[in-house]
């Protein structure tokens, strides 16, 4: 190899030097191509990572001047606080609350659009909008939707029930979890919609086919067709939404701030508190770390099943 | 069998449209009310058509906000961590789809970052770029987001290389090209419509992204979803501002959205389905 070097090279003993560094170049070619990447994440998880851990076991805090040794003492700080528990709990509630929600409006709509229709390509780019909006300003545009006096849900709701609504969507509970399921469901119903709709296309027709002939109706076609037929798609989908629903935060920062008082503290939200308003970073490392190890099960689960879909 | 097909289209037209209303409404809202005067804020019934459409909330969300310099630090910073992420993912990629490099582990190892929780990894970074001179710098959060978006371009180009016929590069390294050159010369340009497409995923996933951006930048490196903490509660009822600003912000990553339409379950999936 290196034959471009050797030929347009003025000298030899540079032709010499050029062939060796390029073939040296060529035979770890496929290390020098994986070395920027792999340097970058290096960089940013297992340093920051290495250096974190160092950090759970003293004390770094900004209230606090030094970094004392202090051994398990994080930890416990965040294991005796009921507020971490509490948004553990909130966390989980509104995780399945949300994937359960956006998969089977996700799949309703999946179902309602896998037929061709005029116009479908129109329809479709409008139902995928929200896929491409900053979850920020999604939180953002509900608050504003939602609350009074400025925004013009109550008004809507009222026309539509024929009596006057008055509802206090941020500041009192029930009706905050609700603003925030509405707000992740309008952003995240496309997603599930998305992946189950190519996952429905992808079922050969002949399959319906030989259902039809056998007279089965159109639930029993459902039942024993589509569901089979869909299953993996549904658990990708399923799982990689679980996976960031349980990083809930932008939201809940636009939307809530973590109100009614405590109320809507999501583990994300929980974490920045501590670790950015009170500056407990200590605890709040802590606290991550916990949460990381709580999450790593279900992510090995999921990585292992994307790899098999790769390797099909 | 005709009722049955009659209701079952009428429940398919009702559940789209139930959609497209339901997804419209409030995003009209946001866009409307960034045109209408203050004099149409708080009436009853709501303003849907402002009479008098205006554009000072956008001069003023752009000048007063400091939304011209979050604009301006956002495309920097995007353009900036798409071209990095997207060339080291594209090499990355190639090297774990023609050879298997790290077999299985490498590839695995690089997908699980995507799923770690943001708030598990940024303290650790957030206190490491203090030290560095990091915090608060354009250049910080480009290296940020390069990172956050590489289990995307690099999963994305490995799925994409792998669908692609070895044989040209093959036919390249008779005729005596090396490596990096059937890489670069034969390779690349093949791939170069998958390389697009993930290039403007990886824009839209920065230009979007807030967490980062809060917790790494404070008065100079800031991207545009950060300013929206200047409306938080709206104590001074700024909803034209804010609207005006969401909309600048919004428009341009769903003109890109449209645009990789196509790839849209790619994107999604990070390669595991093709859609």
């Amino acid at each position: 190899m290196g034959q471009s070097a050797t030929a347009n090279s003025p000298s030899a003993a540079s032709a010499i030097r050029a062939g060796g560094a390029s073939a040296w170049a060529d035979r770890h070619f496929k290390w020098l191509m994986v070395a920027p990447a792999t340097l970058l994440i290096l960089a940013f998880s297992i340093y920051p990572m290495l250096f974190s851990l160092w950090v759970v076991f003293v004390n770094y805090d900004f209230q606090i001047p030094g970094h004392e040794f202090v051994g398990l003492q994080n930890f416990q700080q965040i294991v005796n606080d009921p507020l971490a528990w509490s948004s553990l709990g909130l966390t989980i509630a509104l995780s399945v609350a949300v994937v359960a929600i956006e998969f089977m409006l996700g799949l309703a709509l999946a179902l309602a659009m896998v037929k061709t229709f005029r116009g479908r390509g129109i329809v479709m780019s409008i139902l995928i909008i929200p896929l491409f909006i900053s979850p920020v300003i999604v939180g953002q545009s509900w608050a504003l939707f939602l609350q009074r006096p400025f925004g013009p849900a109550d008004y809507l709701l009222s026309q539509l029930m024929g009596r006057p609504v008055a509802i206090s969507w941020v500041g009192e509970t029930p009706w905050v979890y609700i603003a925030i399921l509405l707000a992740d469901v309008w952003q995240w119903t496309p997603f599930m919609f998305v992946i189950l709709l190519a996952g429905l296309a992808a079922i050969p027709p002949h399959l319906y086919e030989a259902a039809e002939l056998d007279g089965v109706g159109a639930l029993n076609a459902f039942r024993y067709v589509t569901a089979p037929q869909l299953a993996p798609v549904m658990l990708l989908a399923l799982t990689l939404r679980l996976l960031d629903a349980v990083k809930l935060f932008d939201v809940i920062f636009m939307l809530t701030g973590g109100g009614p008082g405590t109320a809507t503290y999501t583990t994300s939200f929980y974490l920045y508190q501590i670790g950015f308003q009170q500056f407990h970073l200590s605890m709040a490392t802590a606290g991550s770390w916990l949460f990381l190890i709580l999450l790593s099960v279900v992510i090995t689960a999921l990585v292992r099943r994307l790899l098999k879909a790769e390797a099909a | 069998m005709a009722a049955s097909s009659v209701r079952a289209n009428s429940a398919r037209v009702l559940t789209i449209g139930f959609f497209i209303v339901f997804i419209l409404v409030p995003l009209y809202w946001v866009v409307v009310t960034s045109i209408k005067p203050a004099s149409d804020y708080l009436t009853t019934p709501p303003v849907w058509f402002p009479a008098k459409p205006t554009i000072v909330h956008y001069t003023a969300a752009l000048f007063s906000y400091r939304g011209l310099q979050g604009l301006i630090n956002s495309l920097i910073i995007a353009s900036a961590a798409t071209a990095l992420s997207t060339v080291m993912g594209t090499m990355m990629a190639y090297s774990l789809a023609r050879f298997r490099t790290g077999g299985n582990h490498l590839a695995l190892w690089v997908i699980s970052q995507r799923f770690l929780p943001p708030v598990a990894v940024i303290l650790p970074i957030f206190l490491l770029f203090r030290r560095w001179g990091l915090y608060d710098t354009r250049i910080g959060l480009i290296l940020a987001y390069a990172f956050m978006t590489l289990p995307l371009s690099v999963w994305m180009m490995y799925a994409y290389f792998r669908q692609l016929p070895k044989s040209l590069e093959e036919a390249a390294l008779v005729d005596g090209l090396s490596r990096w050159q059937a890489f670069w010369m034969v390779a690349t340009p093949i791939a170069a419509p998958g390389v697009a497409a993930a290039a403007v995923f990886v824009f839209i996933a920065v230009w979007t992204e807030f967490f980062f951006a809060l917790i790494l930048t404070s008065r100079y490196a800031f991207t545009l979803p950060t300013i929206f903490r200047a409306f938080l509660g709206f104590q001074g009822a700024q909803y034209g501002e804010a609207c005006a600003l969401a909309t600048v912000s919004l428009a341009p990553s769903i003109a890109l959205g449209m645009i990789v339409q196509r790839h849209l379950v790619r994107g999604l999936t990070l390669g595991a389905l093709r859609g």
